[in-house]
């Protein structure tokens, strides 16, 4: 047991260390585009917002928008930063033959790795939400809605990370992923309700929307950090149910994938 | 001056022809990229139409106005998509790896091989969608006939200045090891240029106009299209173009200096 917390221990370090090596780079690529689309969202909204007549729009004044969308800020990137790039490669590149001689598996390698980048980004939201918290930008309802946004948040970033795993595992079959990655970016954030809040969007879509992860990707979180009436045991449950769906399919490609593996570069 | 501009098309061609080879030869990525594409023109359009499903009017521009707006960025984004993104992905591994050494060997213009190297064939399918819905939301804001011949000029001209900014900010990955979040920088640009000038606050509008004119890729043209006699936004877009030409070559030659040639 405590060799196996040690080799944990260690992949973690070393994916620390990975993340932060380029700075620029990490902050480029996790922080700014979360930063420039909450930029022009507020200035979408406060232009919609100036026009006279507009002080609600379905239950939304100025204020409560500009608190989803800074909580659209805060959720994608406490959830969803994490990419499937590296591990890509690692299939594409043949990299793969020295975790399958390793004693520590290729799936926990890459979840000890998406741990550690958790926890580079739990340190970023921190910072952000105590920021946020000394402006009037965001009025939370009490600190429990926090806890309970925070730990919710946690646990989408693990379904977040599965499917990522799995456009990543595809790589198996594929010559490229980032297609793959792209289209389930573009379908991630226009159906999580992280462009607009799901109340702009038709009835029967959101009736639809209701059967997918989707909801819980982002608008389901926001909702527990304003500390709405959201059951926290049934949505986890469901996140649940969501996340052990896709890593038992991850677990039957990865299987089925390694027998195709050629070992490119070998 | 002719002699070169042969040399050019001639060696242009050749970028087609290969480009075109390696983007068929995988037929299920080829097929993906199109659905790719199609995903985001519907999220953009979608985005919007819910929008303006609770509100009649967003600044000065009613629905039809604005879908057009969208449908225009949508058709520049194509052309982007389809002739210079693949080109600067491809130079971020260039820089990173030291290949970038077989293209300033060979005897043509660094600039031109550098950002106009790769074409994505499979992305210049998508020009029925994107004409498409740009015809059908053109009628419906009332374009005419000789603003329908100026427009792929104008597109022309959006693709151009939003390019020479792209390519200002990709010298900076010679200063970078690792320059592959540079590319995220650059698509943020793209991402504020996808909204009219007047979302935007006074400024943050003055900034992306006069200095960072990204704001005058989509927006210039189209406020001369609904305006036809109000010359002023399309005049601060030559002259955007113009100094930005004029700057890339030192800023290149440059961004060139620090080129450390990896691995050689």
């Amino acid at each position: 047991m405590q060799a196996e917390l040690r080799k944990w221990r260690s992949t973690f370090e070393v994916s620390w260390t990975n993340h932060l090596a380029y700075r620029l780079n990490f902050i480029l690529l996790v922080f700014g585009p979360a930063l420039v689309f909450f930029f022009i969202k507020y200035n979408l909204w406060k232009s919609i917002y100036s026009m006279p007549g507009i002080t609600v729009l379905q239950g939304y004044d100025f204020e409560q928008m500009l608190q989803y969308q800074l909580l659209v800020l805060i959720v994608s990137l406490m959830a969803q930063g994490h990419n499937s790039m590296k591990l890509a490669d690692d299939i594409r590149l043949g990299r793969i033959s020295s975790y399958l001689i390793y004693p520590f598996s290729f799936f926990k390698f890459h979840t000890a790795s998406f741990l550690a980048f958790q926890g580079i980004q739990v340190l970023i939201c921190s910072f952000t939400i105590c920021f946020l918290m000394i402006t009037p930008l965001v009025t939370f309802s009490d600190f429990n809605s926090v806890v309970r946004g925070l730990f919710f948040a946690s646990l989408v970033s693990f379904l977040w990370f599965q499917l990522q795993f799995l456009v990543g595992l595809l790589a198996f079959w594929l010559e490229e992923t980032w297609i793959l990655r792209v289209i389930l970016q573009t379908t991630a954030q226009f159906l999580s309700g992280a462009i607009l809040p799901l109340e702009f969007y038709p009835e029967m879509f959101v009736k639809f929307l209701d059967y997918t992860p989707f909801p819980y990707l982002t608008y389901i979180p926001i909702k527990i950090f304003q500390g709405d009436s959201i059951n926290l045991v049934n949505a986890s449950l469901i996140l649940l149910f969501w996340s052990l769906l896709v890593y038992t399919i991850n677990h039957l490609l990865f299987k089925r994938g390694v027998r195709l593996y050629t070992a490119a570069g070998m | 001056m002719l002699r070169t501009i042969k040399k050019y098309s001639r060696v242009y061609r050749h970028f087609v022809s290969t480009s075109i080879a390696l983007g068929t030869s995988f037929r299920l990525h080829f097929v993906l990229l199109i659905l790719m594409d199609l995903l985001f023109y519907f999220s953009s359009l979608a985005s919007v139409s819910f929008i303006f499903d609770h509100v009649n009017q967003i600044g000065p521009w009613q629905r039809t106005e604005f879908m057009f707006f969208v449908c225009f960025m949508l058709a520049v984004d194509h052309l982007h998509m389809t002739f210079v993104s693949e080109s600067f992905w491809e130079l971020s591994n260039q820089i990173r790896t030291g290949s970038l050494d077989f293209v300033l060997l060979k005897p043509i213009g660094t600039v031109f091989h550098a950002f106009l190297r790769f074409i994505r064939p499979a992305s210049a399918l998508n020009i029925v969608v994107t004409w498409g819905l740009l015809i059908y939301y053109g009628q419906a804001i009332g374009i005419v006939w000789w603003q329908w011949i100026l427009m792929p000029l104008l597109m022309t001209l959006s693709l151009t200045l939003l390019v020479t900014m792209e390519i200002l900010v990709s010298c900076t990955m010679f200063l970078t090891i690792e320059s592959f979040g540079i590319n995220f920088l650059r698509m943020q640009l793209q991402q504020l240029a996808r909204w009219p000038d007047f979302v935007y606050r006074i400024w943050a509008r003055r900034i992306l106009t006069f200095g960072l004119p990204v704001l005058l890729v989509g927006s210039a043209p189209v406020h001369w299209l609904l305006s036809p006699f109000e010359f002023k936004s399309m005049g601060f877009m030559f002259l955007a173009i113009i100094i930005m030409w004029v700057i890339i070559a030192p800023v290149w030659k440059l961004a060139l200096n620090r080129y450390e040639s990896a691995s050689s």
